[in-house]
């Protein structure tokens, strides 16, 4: 028994890196402990990133495959743990996209849970803070100042790595209004994020 | 320009990079004098770092079990793959087995996806990464079955998996489950084989057209059995003592699971 596990609970992320490290050398309790402790946040993110519950289980899948095998590699990105799984579920997600893309070329595009709510979205706040860094922290409590529009035009941009033009297309906005919500939102985060620095 | 100087425009830009909206001529501008200028490569690096926590804020969604059973059975094979690099030394011998450990290299490289399948986009990579998917959730419920004592793949010539093969000790049934395209004429019967290390082969049985069929069977029937074989026989199939009269279509190793 590892003296760090009574200190579990007053840090995550001491927990989380600890189950890095252990998956790093080939430990398969290690991962499944860390599943379970971040798979809905993971999930949920995989979700937002493809558009498609059913996609974004085979995102999960391959981002856990890449956890697996490349654990190693967290220590030295200096990053807070849920910061850097994030990183892999984000650009596993944009991989599956872009497979997507090349294998359908042409075929219009398929109905997207997440853009069909997005703008319809009055929820007064979507952002979660569970299980979030610090750094994550200070960007939700930027995000929350700003408007709902604003706010999920530039989550969007960000997660599903996105131009103003394809952002205006697929969310059928003006284009115009599309880089006045961006311009506005990373001016306030930018203005708000200088306090936290 | 010397950016560093502009710390607004500065942070404006490295902002914009951060999200991705900064593009063409402007981007690749902007990362040419992050690679010349420090100060600029850590703006860069805090903008991107606080751009990235987004992914941390969304809202959690509890996944499928089946979810973690496919990964689990994943890592499971990476590790027997491991084992078997291991155990076989680098000159391992090709047949059965080294096609079956082949299965679970290209398996492993579809599923996690990274370089392979992006540099690899061709048309027959779905219907792999589709198979690759069927055989992990397919071992997703074996794994949930604790009775499962023997595996086989049967692959054919070019070893495309055609079958797998279980062996439930409880049930004392063998489970065959067609995961290829393969679909034998109606005039015409798959038949499961036996092959021991030494005598002829025995039959296991004659296989229907669904795509998964049981077969009865004691542990005596596939114990010590190194591999198994289909062949291609008349409809209803053919009696086990003259052994098989048409070709042997799939063949592949039995594994005893170590659990």
């Amino acid at each position: 028994m590892s003296p760090s596990t009574s200190a579990y609970s007053l840090n995550p992320d001491a927990e989380l890196m600890d189950l890095l490290d252990r998956i790093a050398n080939r430990d398969e309790l290690a991962l499944k402990a860390l599943y379970e402790q971040t798979s809905s946040k993971l999930y949920g993110l995989a979700v937002r990133v493809v558009g498609n519950r059913e996609w974004a289980e085979d995102v999960l899948q391959e981002a856990f495959m890449t956890i697996w095998r490349a654990a190693a590699d967290y220590r030295p990105t200096l990053s807070p743990p849920m910061a850097w799984l994030g990183l892999i579920v984000r650009s596993r997600g944009l991989d599956f996209l872009r497979r997507r893309t090349a294998d359908r070329s042409g075929v219009t595009q398929e109905l997207d849970e997440v853009m069909a709510e997005t703008l319809a979205g009055d929820s007064p706040n979507p952002m979660d803070t569970t299980s979030a860094s610090q750094q994550a922290w200070a960007l939700h409590q930027c995000m929350n100042r700003m408007e709902n529009c604003q706010r999920e035009v530039v989550s969007l941009a960000y997660l599903r790595d996105l131009s103003h033009s394809e952002l205006a297309e697929r969310l059928k906005l003006p284009l115009g209004t599309v880089k006045t919500w961006i311009r506005r939102g990373l001016e306030q985060l930018r203005t708000c994020m200088a306090r936290f620095a | 320009m010397h950016l560093p100087q502009h710390p607004e425009l500065l942070d404006k830009l490295a902002a914009s990079y951060a999200l991705g909206t900064l593009r063409g001529g402007a981007r690749r501008r902007f990362e040419t004098l992050a690679r010349e200028q420090a100060p600029v490569r850590a703006a860069a690096l805090i903008w991107q770092a606080r751009i990235g926590s987004v992914a941390e804020l969304q809202t959690p969604i509890q996944p499928d079990p089946t979810v973690w059973m496919r990964i689990s059975n994943l890592v499971r094979a990476d590790a027997e793959r491991q084992a078997m690099r291991g155990a076989h030394g680098a000159s391992a011998p090709q047949g059965p087995v080294g096609w079956f450990r082949n299965l679970f290299v290209w398996r492993g490289a579809a599923v996690a996806g990274v370089a392979v399948a992006v540099i690899a986009m061709v048309a027959g990579m779905d219907q792999r990464a589709k198979l690759s998917m069927e055989i992990a959730s397919l071992q997703a419920q074996l794994q949930a079955t604790p009775q499962i004592k023997y595996v086989a793949v049967l692959a054919d010539g070019k070893a495309d998996p055609s079958m797998l093969v279980t062996f439930d000790a409880r049930h004392n049934k063998l489970l065959l489950q067609r995961v290829g395209g393969y679909q034998e004429a109606s005039h015409k019967s798959l038949q499961l084989w036996a092959l021991p290390p030494s005598g002829g082969p025995r039959s296991l049985g004659v296989l229907g057209a669904e795509k998964l069929l049981r077969l009865s069977a004691g542990e005596g029937d596939v114990h010590e059995i190194p591999t198994l074989a289909i062949s291609l026989e008349p409809k209803g199939g053919v009696p086990s003592a003259g052994g098989p009269t048409g070709p042997v279509l799939f063949k592949g190793a039995l594994i005893q699971k170590v659990l």
